[in-house]
């Protein structure tokens, strides 16, 4: 009976082969796949809710079922749902490239989920390599805005080089400590820590995840994917992956717990990928663009509590992811929503939102300053965390360097706010109506990011208990 | 440090003024737009009810007890430990009625407002909220919680309702004042994780040998520029000018009347009270600070032409003399901080409002486009005159007794920065004076209209109740100073010396 660990993939897995008998037989239908598509998605929150809880090893223990990776995988799924919840009018993607949307996006899905889970670095790589070659296509399926090819391309180039790295990184690992299985790792890898084929290795092996978090110097692919895929792409780009990588960067740095080297070069990575996002954020009048640089700002935060290695920081992260997911995909729902014809949404756009759809408005408000870190609001709990972590290893300086960057991310994302509820659109547009599904989600992400960031205590313990189980 | 004496509230009075402000919240936020009167009247009754909780905690503390009181306490995040934890004593009692006088006679005075009514006083009441927490809150992680909640609004406040420069003056302020929180934060968590408490709690934290004196020095320095940035601490005190002439009068009202108080506030709260080592060796730098800020401001205000850039600059120097009194480093000097933080809230708040519907009627906040103006407007002049009268420091005023116990302690620890902020004083007697004839007599300006309407009494409550309050304790300033005591007395002689 061990198969009922496996539930929660399978049913991600199932909705893809759905998806693909779909795309061979069936007429496409947006609205009816649509609701199918939101059936499955659903179901696949309930499936992974229930499926919690369960503890438990599968395939000759390659693949380990505990509360950190059902706790990431409810995250994923949860991040399938909401953006499938807003793909009822998906004009950014040919009809007839409905089914095949769904089937890449829930592929990926399975694909981060079986990623969580592995404890080998094999296993690993292949869900990477599954995720991130879905990704590709559906970047590239966008339809008569931007430059979605341009965009594919880009970040299949960068993602072919990065893997190319990763697989030297798992490579040197292996010849290091001659084993693959990060159980095993644990042990052997404190013991050739000194070696510099194993420093690499790891060294390397993190990369392929510091591609997928958009973490400096792997970053160069965020802005023009961003802003070249379709909005439910982008929004899915911005929100899953990033979840995903943070789990496996914390599930494989704890093998270089006692490396102070690797702790430097992540301490460096974090304020200059802090820095460089922030900064050029600041010129951006694309608000995608802005989200992807703020993204590359946001990796390099959550590396702080990574970096830190201590209960306290994992925990920090996971809250982080949490909160990440949230505001981030609030702000995405804002500009899918705005920008209802597919086309990218440029910052002064966001003109007269206020009245347009008050709702949105302080969705969108209360989204970007999350992201900047303000209380009462998620993100501010999450930074708070990582930070406490940091300050516990006595990085006093890496601190307040972040602090120094939330000032200047706050910046830009008041020029969102002033955009919003400030600024007048040159002509009068019409007010943005919203279904009754929609408010409510809307109303339901208001409620999670400011409760969040009120009440801070249950989420945190789960990712506490949850971050116990990596150290 | 002599342990504080905690009494458990029987009635979660602090509890209860935070939960009228969220609930006024709430309330406007399910009032359709459309509605204004309804969502002024609600405001008022709201801000009327925590007006009401926050006398009756003032007059029911029990002095002869002291220590604190009406303490409310719920863990709320295990591990690290942070709890829902308020209290009132005699360092923030006279703020929490300063800020419910404050509150209420704002809410009052923008009784006009036309304009997004709805998202305006929804962002004033969360503004409310974030002060009123932070003055209760006895956690530093609620403290710094609150503290930013408070400095949010400010931002959409300012710059959709503002008027000279708004957006420029909206986001400087916004920046200068997160840039304060940056500085903050990282020594609260510094504070945190040296203390080996894996607390947040403020009075576990302030047990004596705690901190080390380096910890406390590093710590410090941080904690004060950081709040000293919201408290106006020159040369950290550009934002201010600009930030109170933008804003609208209610705003201006609470922003310079309270929030640059919270900025003080958390000098005293966190950075003295945790690191007392840190404050006496950094004394000196603040009394230079001060004393500049004192002098500075009213030489900068001496030039001024704008009517709300002469109280920004007053407001300045004001702030200065708070410093002054932190300072010190004794009993007395902090006994003035504290008074003239609630006299200067309530005087600039006055000033404030009154030059607000002074410029709602002659569409001019420029001292040459006025003149004369006592004689169209008697009433509303007449409030401005007490005003600036307070300000100067007129016996019968609460500001004097404030002013004269700093000046007392200043000039006995710093001699000469004591004279030379005696000295501005007098030049901003003289310079408030010159503001006063110009604009209020002499001969009438031809260009206002001679059948301006005067402050009726309605209206005239708000200011009627600010003046009430600054000749109250003008006239009965033992009132304030027995409450203020219960804190600092024992406080400073806790003090290792």
């Amino acid at each position: 009976m061990k198969w009922v660990l496996f539930i929660p993939e399978l049913w991600v897995l199932l909705m893809s082969a759905f998806f693909f008998g779909m795309s061979m037989a069936a007429r496409p239908n947006p609205r009816r796949d649509y609701f199918i598509a939101l059936f499955f998605a659903a179901a696949g929150v309930i499936v992974t809710l229930i499926a919690v809880r369960m503890e438990g090893t599968l395939f000759f223990d390659v693949y380990r079922v505990d509360l950190f990776s059902q706790v990431f995988k409810v995250m994923l799924a949860m991040g399938l749902f909401l953006i499938i919840s807003l793909c009822s009018e998906l004009n950014g993607i040919p009809d007839f490239r409905h089914h095949e949307f769904y089937l890449l996006l829930s592929i990926c899905t399975f694909a981060m989920m079986v990623m969580v889970s592995s404890v080998e670095l094999l296993t690993l790589y292949i869900a990477l390599e599954l995720s991130s070659y879905s990704l590709y296509i559906l970047v590239a399926l966008r339809k008569d805005h931007g430059t979605p090819m341009e965009a594919g391309i880009k970040y299949f180039l960068v993602g072919a080089v990065t893997s190319a790295v990763m697989l030297f990184g798992i490579a040197s690992l292996y010849g290091a400590a001659h084993t693959t299985s990060l159980t095993d790792l644990v042990k052997v890898y404190p013991g050739v820590v000194d070696q510099p084929l194993a420093f690499i290795g790891l060294l390397f092996t993190l990369c392929g995840f510091f591609f997928k978090l958009a973490l400096f110097p792997f970053h160069v692919w965020a802005p023009g994917v961003y802003q070249g895929a379709a909005n439910q792409v982008t929004a899915y780009i911005a929100t899953a992956t990033k979840v995903a990588a943070v789990a496996l960067l914390m599930r494989i740095v704890t093998l270089g717990q006692s490396s102070i080297p690797l702790v430097h070069i992540l301490v460096v990575l974090s304020i200059a990928s802090m820095t460089l996002g922030n900064l050029v954020a600041v010129m951006q009048r694309d608000m995608k663009r802005l989200l992807a640089y703020s993204a590359i700002a946001h990796a390099g935060y959550v590396l702080i509590g990574i970096l830190s290695m201590s209960p306290e920081g994992y925990a920090g992260a996971i809250y982080y992811a949490v909160a990440y997911l949230i505001m981030n995909f609030t702000c995405f729902l804002v500009v899918i929503k705005v920008a209802d014809d597919g086309r990218d949404l440029q910052i002064d756009q966001l003109a007269g939102l206020h009245r347009r759809s008050p709702l949105l408005a302080m969705a969108l408000m209360l989204g970007v300053f999350s992201l900047g870190g303000i209380p009462p609001t998620i993100g501010f709990t999450g930074k708070f965390l990582v930070l406490v972590a940091a300050m516990q290893k006595g990085y006093f300086y890496l601190v307040f360097i972040a602090m120094i960057n939330v000032v200047i991310s706050l910046y830009y994302y008041a020029l969102v706010v002033k955009a919003a509820y400030l600024l007048e659109p040159e002509k009068e547009l019409p007010a943005i109506i919203l279904s009754p599904a929609v408010r409510l989600l809307t109303v339901a992400m208001v409620i999670l990011i400011v409760a969040g960031g009120l009440f801070p205590g249950p989420l945190y313990a789960i990712a506490r208990a949850a971050a116990r189980l990596l150290v | 440090m002599v342990p504080m004496d905690m009494a458990f509230a029987k009635f979660p009075f602090l509890s209860a003024i935070l939960l009228s402000c969220v609930a006024g919240l709430l309330v406007i936020l399910f009032i359709p737009e459309e509605r204004k009167g309804l969502i002024k009247g609600i405001s008022a009754i709201f801000s009327g009810i925590a007006l009401v909780l926050s006398v009756i905690i003032f007059f029911a503390y029990d002095k002869s007890l002291g220590g604190l009181q009406f303490v409310e306490k719920l863990p709320w995040v295990a591990s690290p430990c942070i709890s829902y934890f308020n209290g009132a004593g005699g360092f923030n009692l006279p703020l929490i009625l300063l800020t419910g006088i404050v509150h209420f006679t704002g809410v009052l005075t923008m009784w006009e407002l036309e304009t997004r009514v709805k998202e305006y006083f929804a962002l004033y009441f969360l503004l409310v909220t974030g002060v009123f927490g932070f003055f209760m809150s006895l956690d530093l992680f609620f403290t710094f919680f609150w503290y930013d909640v408070s400095l949010l609004p400010m931002y959409p406040l300012i710059a959709i309702w503002g008027t000279t420069q708004k957006e420029y003056a909206s986001m400087k302020l916004f920046l200068y004042l997160l840039a304060g929180s940056a500085l903050v934060l990282p020594a609260i968590i510094y504070l945190f994780a040296k203390s080996g408490l894996n607390t947040f709690d403020l009075v576990a934290l302030m047990e004596p040998g705690t901190f080390t004196p380096f910890q406390q020095k590093f710590a410090f320095i941080f904690l004060y520029l950081g709040f000293g940035i919201l408290a106006g601490i020159w040369p950290f005190h550009t934002w201010s000018p600009t930030g109170h002439v933008a804003a609208p009068t209610s705003v201006s009202m609470l922003h310079a009347g309270v929030l640059m108080k919270l900025g003080a506030f958390g000098i005293l709260r966190v950075a003295i009270s945790l690191c007392p080592e840190g404050w006496q060796y950094w004394s000196g730098l603040m009394a230079v600070l001060a004393t500049i800020g004192i002098v500075y401001g009213v030489l900068v205000g001496l030039t001024q032409k704008d009517l709300k850039y002469v109280i920004g600059y007053s407001s300045v120097s004001h702030m200065g003399i708070v410093g002054l009194g932190l300072s010190t480093v004794t009993a007395e000097g902090l006994n003035g901080a504290i008074f003239q933080m609630f006299a200067h809230g309530i005087m600039t708040a006055l000033l404030f409002s009154s030059v607000g519907y002074i410029y709602e009627r002659t569409h001019t906040k420029m001292i040459p486009e006025l003149g004369g103006l006592s004689r169209v407007m008697p009433v509303a002049s007449g409030y401005f005159i007490l005003g600036a009268l307070a300000g100067i420091g007129i016996p019968g005023f609460a500001n004097f007794w404030a002013e004269l116990a700093v000046f007392i302690s200043a000039i006995e620890v710093y001699p000469i920065g004591g004279i030379f902020a005696i000295c501005a004083l007098v030049l901003s007697a003289l310079f408030m004076l010159r503001v006063v004839q110009q604009t209020f007599y002499g001969p009438k300006n031809a260009s206002i209209k001679h059948h301006l309407p005067d402050i009726s009494f309605g209206q005239g409550l708000p200011r009627m109740m600010l003046a009430g309050v600054l000749l109250l304790f003008g006239f009965f300033p033992s009132l304030m100073f027995e409450v203020i005591q219960t804190f600092t007395i024992p406080f400073m002689e806790g003090l290792p010396r």
